[in-house]
């Protein structure tokens, strides 16, 4: 299959910041050594290079279908992407201390499109509620002076025109420049909900459990709510673990130190 | 450049709401309109010869533009090149406009432009940053705008 790299290597040197940057060791598949190479996430992609100066791009990572995870077995401060279904790969990455694993795993956990696509699904239900709470309590506003509730009216930037401004251009969109009236969005969402997205989603697996094999990915009566929240404790529990072992860690090695003082 | 192609493929494979037989015509000059079964899953737009287990290509829908180029047919750039000028002919209006509205909201930037504005407006209305419940706030990906900060409230900041 042919992957138009020229695409995707435009995109990262775009104007779109990037997500996260850094050094990871980098296991190779046949020896077990490991490989130090630059890593540049940018949305659900993940190029490494050999050094950050580097021209040339040695390869990338498309971050849909894989589980993030803390792997210990692996060594310290290990890290794995395992994708899943029948043959297919598991990377498997160390970083240099706890810190910079646990802000990569953070970082990955929350790259994929579809974990987007669901929080984006989430705030839009929980941003129409808002509005509609804020209409019943007797006030309509179109510019973006603050709600009553709040005293100062609060200054927001957006780098797109926000809805009221946007233009919905006749003959072209450009992809990367009209933000949507969420008007709209709402509007084709509840027409399409929840078929809009991919039915299924391999990011919605137990990270604890064993993954059901391919092609078992359940999401009968998707709910955009009650999966992205099943998804964020799947996801926190992980999160939440590495921090506890972070902490304990810790702790334990304070504890030494005092006894070594004592 | 390498890539995980397996799991490149095996992305195409799932189910997807956008897949339709299309008519599609490369960049290049002298390439000619091929029917061919053209696949929305996430951000990538794949291409496949009809029957055929494995797509042809992969195209990446971020950075490019999308536009209108008749009744039926569309368009998207890539790179802002028209050596990169891609056609896809549909069997109908309604069925064109419905391509160019989910390619462009596939988009990943897209998504994460419509997250922003979510997110800061929820903000502006309820005092209340929605990210914190996810504990995921200070993940640069959500970040406002390019370290601009909003003025922040006594609640929480963004």
């Amino acid at each position: 299959m042919k992957l138009h790299e020229k695409i995707l290597t435009h995109y990262l040197s775009c104007t779109s910041p990037v997500d996260k940057e850094g050094y990871l060791y980098k296991k190779k598949e046949r020896n077990a050594s490991y490989q130090r190479r630059w890593f540049v996430l940018k949305a659900n992609l993940l190029f490494y290079q050999e050094r950050p100066a580097d021209r040339h791009l040695q390869g990338v990572i498309v971050l849909e279908g894989c589980a993030v995870r803390r792997s210990e077995s692996d060594g310290q401060f290990a890290l794995s992407l395992a994708f899943e279904g029948t043959g297919l790969k598991t990377y498997r990455f160390a970083a240099v201390d706890r810190q910079t694993q646990e802000s990569w795993v953070k970082a990955l956990l929350s790259a994929s499109h579809c974990y987007l696509s669901l929080l984006v699904r989430d705030l839009e239900r929980q941003y129409d509620e808002a509005k509609q709470q804020q209409s019943s309590a007797g006030s309509h506003h179109r510019s973006s002076v603050g709600a009553l509730k709040q005293s100062p009216p609060t200054s927001v930037f957006l780098p797109a025109p926000g809805p009221a401004a946007a233009v919905r251009e006749t003959r072209s969109f450009s992809a990367s420049a009209v933000l949507q009236a969420p008007s709209t969005a709402t509007r084709v969402a509840a027409k399409k909900s929840p078929k809009l997205w991919p039915r299924r989603n391999a990011l919605v697996t137990p990270l604890n459990g064993p993954a059901p094999s391919y092609g078992e990915w359940p999401l009968v009566g998707f709910d955009s709510l009650e999966e992205f929240s099943k998804l964020h404790d799947y996801y926190g529990q992980e999160v939440r673990k590495a921090r506890e072992d972070w902490l304990s860690g810790r702790r334990a090695r304070e504890e030494g130190d005092l006894i070594d003082l004592g | 450049m390498r890539f995980n192609e397996k799991e490149l493929v095996s992305l195409s494979r799932q189910p997807s709401e956008m897949a339709a037989e299309l008519g599609m015509r490369g960049p290049k000059k002298g390439d000619v309109v091929k029917k061919r079964l053209v696949k929305l899953v996430v951000n990538f737009l794949f291409y496949f010869r009809t029957d055929e287990e494995e797509p042809i290509g992969a195209l990446l829908l971020e950075q490019c533009r999308v536009e209108r180029e008749d009744s039926q047919s569309f368009s998207i750039t890539f790179l802002d090149e028209a050596e990169r000028k891609y056609l896809f002919e549909c069997d109908s209006e309604e069925q064109c406009g419905e391509w160019m509205d989910s390619i462009i909201k596939a988009s990943y930037e897209f998504m994460r432009k419509n997250l922003i504005f979510y997110r800061t407006e929820i903000h502006r209305l309820t005092g209340k940053d929605p990210l914190e419940q996810y504990g995921i706030s200070d993940e640069t990906r959500f970040q406002v705008s390019n370290g601009l900060q909003l003025a922040p409230s006594a609640t929480s900041s963004l």
